[in-house]
This record gives C-alpha cells, sequence and structure tokens, in this order.
C-alpha cells in the first residue's frame, strides 16, 4: 500500500497532507483502517490455522510418535500430546478464527472499505471512533497472544466456554489465567465491534450521496447495516456474560454457580446461588446472531460479485433484502437450539425448533436468486467469481445440513458430534472464508491500485476448493458414525474404530489445505508490489466505488457523485456497454437522482 | 475452455455426493446399531432419512441447476447477458413451495421430541439407576431388587405414587444403604424402561448412548430424568461372567457410552459401557453377583 496516497487531493477537499502516522498508523481514514482489519486478520488466520492443524494431528495419529514433531512436545507430556493442550488447541482455533479473523474481516476490514465508498460518501460519520475501534483490537491481540504462555496456557474450556468448567479456575489447568485473559480480550473485541458497528449504522443512514436511495444500495451495504444492527442489539449480552463470568473467577462471585456448589479434588466451591444454564443462554443470545454476523456480509458481498460477473442484473432484488431482513430478524429467536440437549425445559425447545427450521426459508430465497442470477448470464470466471460461485455452492451444503440438527429429536443423536463440525465448517469456512477471498480477489485493485495475479489466483482457487471439501466433507460421515468432538484420543472406542481411516485422510487433506494458503499469501503480498496496475473500474462494474480512482484518495471522490439507478443494471438492452454504472448520467434506465436525506 | 469450471464443480460436488452413498454402505460408516428399534429410536431414525430425502432433493436440485448454469452460459466474448431483474410469481413459488416442506419437517418431529424428553410424558419405569457424572468418570446407583418392587414395581396400579416413589429414590438419595454403586457400567435389560436419574457432581458432562440415540447433558445442580426402552439385548450374564452375543458380522455386540460434553482435559476418557441384559434374570443374577462383591469388600475393610 506504499503507493496508496500519490494522488494531491488535499486540494479538493482542505485536507492537509498527514505525515506518515497519522497517515497510516493512527489513521482516521476508513480505507487505511479497513486495510489495518485486513491485514491484521491474515495473520491471525495463520495462527488460526496453524491450531487446526494442531488439533487435526492428533486426531489423526492420538498418542503416536510422530517424526520431528512428537520431540517438540516436552519430555514430562512423554513427547506426547497433551489432552489439556489439545482442548486449548480447539478452544483457541475457534476463537482466533471466529473474534480474530472472520468477524473482523467482514465487518471491520470490508465494512470499513466499502460502506462509504459504496453509499458516496467521503469517510465514515466518526473517523475518531472508526480508528478507535480498529485500536481497541490490539488490547485484545497482545491479551491473547499472551494468554498462550501463562501457566497453565491459553483458555481450553472450548469457544463456548460454560461454566463450571471455564469458570471454576480448578476445573482444568487452563481454566485459571487463561479464561481470565480469553474473556478480557473478548471484551475487548465486542468494544471494538460495538463502535465499528454504531458508525456503520449512523454512516449507511445519514451520509448516501444524493440519488442513493436505500433501494439503490448494493447487497453488500445492505448486508453491513443489517449485520451492524444486529451486532449492536447482541453485543451488550455478550459482554454481560463475560463480565459475568470474569467476577466468578476473579472475586468469587455466583453467577454460574449452582446452589451446593461443586466439588474439584479435595476442593470445594463453596456453596452458589446461580445457574450454569444462564451463561449458555446469554452466550448463544449473542453468538447465534453472530453466526449471521459471520454469514450476512459474505452472502451482501458475493450477491455484488456475482452480478458483475454474470454481467446481468441481481435477480430479485427486494427479495434478496427482505430475506437478509428476515434472516437477522428470526436470527433473535433461534438460540435455544444450541441447548436442545442442554437440560433447558423441552417445551422451549420445540418453539425454538419451529423458529430455527423456518429460518431455512429465507436461505433457500437467497440461494435460488443466485441461481436465478447465473440463469441466462454471460459468466466471466475471475478468481473472484469462482470463489463467490464457490460460496454459492457450498453454502447450499451447510444450509442443508443445519435442518439435522434443527430437527430436535435427530439433534438428541446428532448433537456435539463431528456433524455438527462439519456443518459450522461448511458455513464459515466453505461459505464465509470462499465470501472473502472472492471479496479481496474482488476489491483488491480498489484498495491498492494493482490486480491480483489470475493464475496464482486461479491455481489458488482450485486447491482450495478441493482440498476443503476432503477436509470437511468426511466430518458428515464420521458425525453420522457418532464421532464425538473435542475428543482427544477417539481410538479408544470401538464404535469409532471404521472411522479413523477417514480422521487420517482429513488430516492429509488439512495440512495440504494449509499450504496450498500460502499460495494466496505469495499472490497477495508479489501483487501489493508488482501486480498489474488497475484503473478504475477494472471489471465494469457498477457501484459507486468504482467511480474513485484506485486506490480512492483522502475523502475518496474528486467531486461528490450523483446516483441515477440501481447497481445492477448489467446487460441493458439500450445500451452498448454491457454494464451502466450508478453515476453515469446517461439518459437510459434513469430515474430521477433523488436526494437521499 | 470457460466450461471447465462447470466441469470442476460438477466433479467436487458429485464426489461429495458419492461419499454420503458409499458411507451408507460401508460397514461403520454410518449409523451405529439401533438397539430401541421398538421404542422411539426408530422415530429418530425415521426422521433422519426423511430429513436425508428432502435436503438430498434440494442438494441435487440447487446443484445441477448451478452447475448446468455454469456450463451453458459461460461467458463468450460480444454476448450479452439476458436482461431482467426477477420475476415475481418464480419468487412466490419458490418461497411457498420450500416454506411448506420446512412446516411438514417441523411438524412431523414435535411428537417424537415430546416422547423423548416431555418429562410429563416419562413412562413408568421397570429399571431406575442414577447416573452421577464427574471427571472423568461416571458413577452408577442401583436398587436392589428389593428396593426397586418397593418403589415401583409393586405401585404399578397407582403410577402417580410409583414416580413420586421412584423420583425420591433419584432425586434423594431416598433407600441410600443397600444400593449398588458401580463405575462406568450401564445395566438394564431387554424390554426394560429403563430411567436415569442424571446429575453431575462438578462441570458439565453430556450421557451419550449412540445405540439408543439418547442423549442428554448433566448440569450442575440439576437432576435430570431421561429414559429409554432397549428392544435388543447385547448379552447375558452367565457362570459369574457377562458374555457378549454376537452381530451378523461375527463381531461382539459392544455397545459404549461416552461423555458428548466438554468436560476437560479427560473428556474423552469418560467411557462407559451398556449392557443390556437378554431377560431380568440375567439382569438380576449380575445384580446379586456386583453386589455380593461390593459388601464383602466393605466387610474386609473393617
Amino acid at each position: 500500500m506504499s503507493d496508496s496516497h500519490t494522488q494531491d487531493v488535499g486540494a479538493h477537499h482542505g485536507h492537509t497532507e498527514l505525515g506518515f502516522i497519522r497517515k497510516y498508523i493512527f489513521s482516521e481514514d476508513h480505507k487505511i483502517i479497513g486495510i489495518q482489519f485486513l491485514f491484521s486478520g491474515l495473520i491471525f488466520l495463520f495462527l488460526g490455522g496453524a491450531l487446526a492443524l494442531g488439533v487435526r494431528i492428533q486426531l489423526a495419529w492420538p498418542n503416536k510418535d510422530i517424526p520431528v514433531l512428537s520431540n517438540l512436545f516436552p519430555h514430562s507430556w512423554g513427547h506426547k500430546m497433551a489432552p489439556e493442550f489439545y482442548t486449548m488447541l480447539f478452544s483457541m482455533h475457534a476463537t482466533v478464527m471466529i473474534f480474530f479473523v472472520i468477524i473482523p474481516w467482514l465487518t471491520g476490514a470490508f465494512g470499513n472499505f466499502l460502506i462509504p465508498l459504496m453509499i458516496g460518501a467521503r469517510d465514515m460519520a466518526f473517523p475518531k471512533l472508526n480508528m478507535l475501534s480498529y485500536w481497541f483490537m490490539w488490547p485484545a491481540f497482545i491479551i491473547l497472544l499472551a494468554s498462550f504462555f501463562v501457566d497453565g496456557g491459553a483458555a481450553g474450556a472450548g469457544w463456548t466456554s460454560y461454566p463450571l468448567l471455564a469458570s471454576i479456575n480448578l476445573a482444568a489447568p487452563n481454566s485459571g489465567m487463561g479464561q481470565v485473559l480469553w474473556l478480557t480480550s473478548l471484551l475487548f473485541v465486542g468494544i471494538s465491534s460495538m463502535m465499528g458497528s454504531v458508525n456503520y449504522i449512523t454512516t449507511i443512514i445519514n451520509l448516501r450521496a444524493t440519488g442513493m436511495t436505500l433501494n439503490r444500495m448494493p447487497l453488500s451495504v445492505w448486508a453491513m447495516f443489517i449485520t451492524a444492527i444486529l451486532q449492536a442489539m447482541a453485543l451488550p449480552v455478550l459482554t454481560v456474560a463475560l463480565i459475568l463470568q470474569l467476577l466468578d473467577k476473579t472475586i468469587n462471585t455466583t453467577f454460574f454457580l449452582p446452589p451446593g456448589g461443586a466439588p474439584f479434588g479435595n476442593w470445594h466451591t463453596g456453596p452458589g446461588g446461580g445457574q450454569p444454564l444462564l451463561w449458555q443462554h446469554l452466550f448463544w443470545f449473542y453468538s447465534h446472531p453472530a453466526v449471521y454476523i459471520m454469514i450476512l456480509p459474505a452472502m451482501g458481498m458475493v450477491s455484488d460479485i456475482i452480478a458483475t460477473f454474470c454481467r446481468k442484473p441481481l435477480f430479485g432484488y427486494k427479495p434478496m433484502v427482505y430475506s437478509m431482513v428476515g434472516i437477522a430478524g428470526l436470527g433473535f429467536i433461534v438460540w435455544g437450539h444450541h441447548m436442545f440437549q442442554s437440560g433447558m425445559d423441552p417445551r422451549l425447545g420445540t418453539g425454538f425448533m419451529l423458529a430455527t427450521i423456518m429460518i431455512a426459508l429465507p436461505s433457500a430465497v437467497k440461494t435460488f436468486n443466485w441461481l436465478g442470477t447465473t440463469w441466462g448470464a454471460n459468466i466471466q470466471y475471475t478468481t473472484a467469481m469462482l470463489n463467490a460461485l464457490a460460496f454459492v455452492s457450498m453454502f447450499v451444503i451447510g444450509g442443508l445440513s443445519g435442518i439435522f440438527m434443527a430437527a430436535t429429536p435427530v439433534d438428541v443423536y446428532f448433537h456435539d458430534t463431528y456433524f455438527i463440525v462439519a456443518h459450522i465448517h461448511y458455513v464459515l469456512f466453505m461459505s464465509s472464508i470462499f465470501g472473502i477471498f472472492a471479496a479481496i480477489y474482488f476489491w483488491f485493485p480498489k484498495m491498492f491500485g494493482r490486480l491480483m495475479s489470475e493464475r496464482l489466483g486461479k491455481i489458488h482457487f482450485v486447491l482450495t476448493f478441493v482440498f476443503a471439501n476432503c477436509t470437511f466433507f468426511p466430518m458428515h460421515i464420521i458425525g453420522i458414525g457418532g464421532h464425538p468432538r473435542r475428543y482427544a484420543d477417539p481410538t479408544l472406542y470401538k464404535f469409532l474404530e471404521p472411522l479413523q481411516g477417514l480422521n487420517v485422510f482429513m488430516t492429509v487433506c488439512a495440512i495440504l489445505l494449509g499450504l496450498t494458503q500460502l499460495i494466496f499469501v505469495v499472490n497477495f503480498f508479489l501483487s501489493l508490489v508488482w501486480g498489474k496496475k488497475a484503473d478504475r473500474n477494472p471489471w465494469h462494474s457498477n457501484s459507486l466505488e468504482w467511480s474513485a480512482p484506485s486506490p480512492p484518495p483522502h475523502g475518496n471522490f474528486e467531486t461528490e457523485p450523483v446516483v441515477y439507478r440501481g447497481p445492477y443494471e448489467y446487460g441493458h438492452p439500450d445500451h452498448n456497454e454491457d454494464y451502466l454504472p450508478q453515476f453515469d448520467p446517461s439518459t437510459v434506465g434513469r430515474g430521477t437522482p433523488v436526494h437521499a436525506h | 475452455m470457460q466450461k471447465v469450471w462447470a466441469v470442476l464443480f460438477g466433479v467436487v460436488l458429485a464426489l461429495c455426493f458419492g461419499l454420503f452413498v458409499a458411507a451408507y454402505f460401508i460397514p461403520g460408516w454410518w449409523l451405529p446399531h439401533l438397539a430401541n428399534e421398538g421404542n422411539w429410536g426408530k422415530d429418530v431414525d425415521n426422521l433422519f432419512y426423511f430429513i436425508l430425502w428432502a435436503t438430498t432433493f434440494f442438494f441435487v436440485l440447487t446443484e445441477v441447476i448451478l452447475v448446468y448454469a455454469m456450463f451453458k452460459f459461460a461467458g463468450e466474448p460480444g454476448r450479452k447477458a439476458s436482461y431482467t431483474h426477477g420475476n415475481h410469481k418464480l419468487e412466490i413459488a419458490w418461497t411457498i413451495v420450500p416454506a411448506a416442506i420446512l412446516l411438514v419437517i417441523a411438524f412431523s418431529q414435535v411428537q417424537a421430541w415430546e416422547k423423548i424428553k416431555y418429562q410429563s410424558r416419562a413412562p413408568l419405569p421397570d429399571q431406575i439407576i442414577e447416573v452421577s457424572a464427574r471427571q472423568f468418570e461416571w458413577r452408577m446407583r442401583y436398587p436392589t431388587v428389593k428396593t426397586r418392587d418397593d418403589l415401583v414395581s409393586n405401585w404399578k396400579g397407582d403410577p402417580t405414587k410409583a414416580n413420586k416413589l421412584a423420583d425420591r429414590w433419584g432425586y434423594d438419595y431416598l433407600a441410600d444403604f443397600d444400593d449398588l454403586h458401580i463405575g462406568n457400567e450401564v445395566h438394564t435389560w431387554k424390554g426394560a424402561q429403563t430411567r436415569i436419574y442424571l446429575k453431575t457432581r462438578d462441570v458439565l458432562h453430556s450421557f451419550f448412548l449412540p445405540n439408543m440415540r439418547l442423549k442428554q447433558d448433566a448440569v450442575p445442580g440439576k437432576t435430570i430424568p431421561v429414559w429409554f426402552q432397549p428392544t435388543e439385548a447385547n448379552g447375558e450374564f452367565k457362570d459369574g461372567k457377562w458374555v457378549y452375543d454376537k452381530d451378523e458380522g461375527g463381531k461382539e455386540k459392544v455397545w459404549e457410552l461416552a461423555c458428548a460434553e466438554l468436560c476437560g482435559w479427560g473428556h474423552y476418557k469418560m467411557q462407559g459401557h451398556l449392557y443390556v441384559h437378554k431377560d431380568k434374570a440375567s439382569y438380576e443374577a449380575w445384580l446379586q453377583h456386583a453386589l455380593e462383591k461390593q459388601n464383602v469388600r466393605t466387610r474386609e475393610k473393617k
């Protein structure tokens, strides 16, 4: 991004030229903040990936001698992976991927970068708050990384951190300082997300350019808008839960400790007066909407990318918006489906089941509209498009597999088996991450003024698509076989014996999947420096960000853009070109510019 | 050349589909043997297959359309895509049809769920066991034959009373003196309505019997009754020893108990076994044997 601010924009908007630190480090420019989120997410992606490989290696060869690797484990563990280390691996893998990669990438990186550019604003409504929202991630980064080195290691009670395992310091070797730091770190992430979401909501409501009515907003913006509202409403509940558990752990309150307490070895907690299930309700009241926070922005961006490369208007713009609103609304009343077997009153389960089954409907509507968009299209197979199509095809699998667990009686069997692990990875890896890859390939030229290599991009795509399916699809099978999740050694069980071969296969593919991502990194950094220079609109796309220079200067647009039409006017019969941007003043397909406010 | 991408998607998706089909035929890659087929275990499996067919239909439908569209409409220079913003009738159709199917799926499961979990639907037990989980084992408590008869069997004519007494035994440790205490072994007999009083002494655990399609979390501070009825035995107690039956493949019918809720570093070690005796006599022979062993040891200590 060294050359990202060569244009002299100061003259246009009265900005004075800023020093390096104000411009790139403590920047108030939404684009730089977005790119900062992008880079830190990339670093954590590799940390999270490495943790996942640790999990996979243990599952394939539990307690076996593994060349080289075994010697890395200390003598006191018998040169094998200790089971508490294994619980730490999967807990931190999920924590890192969810709270430090996917959410910061989707909302922090792309929300920040895209929202002002796509609605024709010069920046966010509150640039200082925006800067703070990134810098509040840093205490989270530092605390999280530090937690790996404290006594007992980083948190190992799962990313869900259910009490009492998480809330009682003596319940596990890593439920002491590691868990305290985990809670503290997530508090900072929450504050950061909250600042972001307040900013996004305000910006989208107030700063749209002339003519950018709500119904002319690209789906990316709609998705970010809905996501921000979700975050703003759900996050306070998570914050409360985190603080309550922190109090339980530090000053011995008993919010989650039941009357009577519990013994751990020779030590007894003393009587409590709380409820362990309370945590699960509070946690999932945030974390289920969080699942949609992790998929809606990807859905929005993928919709824009698919329309662009189909050279065809998006099929069913309004149903697409309504279905996102539907997902978000229903998303608040389905959290109990994580708790069907938790001991919650089973009559509540029936209600949550109905809501959960019905949330499949808006997802189905979205899928059919994506298919409708490809029908009769003139598909350009760019790397971005391939990743977007992978999103659609994989989201179908992830969506359908969810129905099994939504069905309460079937969930009795499938709950906490590898089937749910398969499901979550089809939604979060195969959908969200493919969506993110698509978005990176697509907006990279706008971010950095250079194109990523299509050749490397396609190699990366093919290998990722193949290896990811090889890694995650067999998880459905071992889930049907009853393989419980979070087991350090499945080979103890007779009924899991036939499935062990699949475990080995998945691990080998996971390692290859990890190595494949190095191609992406090489492509990313080489293109940053040597990529082909991009003009303003390399994909011949319609939305407003393509009217700005690549990369856009501080203040984004040379003149305030005016919007004449919706964002999906591709292949208009009365127009020579097969695209007709929102900012094109030609009279074809043009409504009168309406003032947004 | 562009069409090759459709082929890639088609091949990968077909392989995924193929693996699912193959798994059904490969021994050990599908649902474990169902041992309460005569009870709600069958409902769970039937519902699973119903959803499997419904989702397979939509999987094939959407993926075939996607791959076909990717093939058919691969880009050619100079061609313009068809210009349409949507189709109102199609939108209504593909909202209403899946909605109807989803509603069928939703309502077809309510009854099974009630049967499995609603406490008001709990059948009167023939066998009662208290299971208390802790890091990292299951501790079982069985009533003697006499206690069980006093509490439940002799009150069959008055189910309210029988339930009340059984619950007092399960919740409140009534009749604690001559009960059998044993670790990690669930014993019951074929056809017995078995009720478990599930507790935990420390953190969350989850009582998972794959062959019974049964799972329930154990929650600190709570006693949760769960029930199942094995309609098939996996062995008998003969000459002071447990002897497994063999399945069609000549393998012993080992049925396991697992913990399904993360409970700490030893989560994977919470293994137990389910012994479904061929009849009540075999179970009672085992109970007698186990009680003798327990009580001898108690006496020796003095």
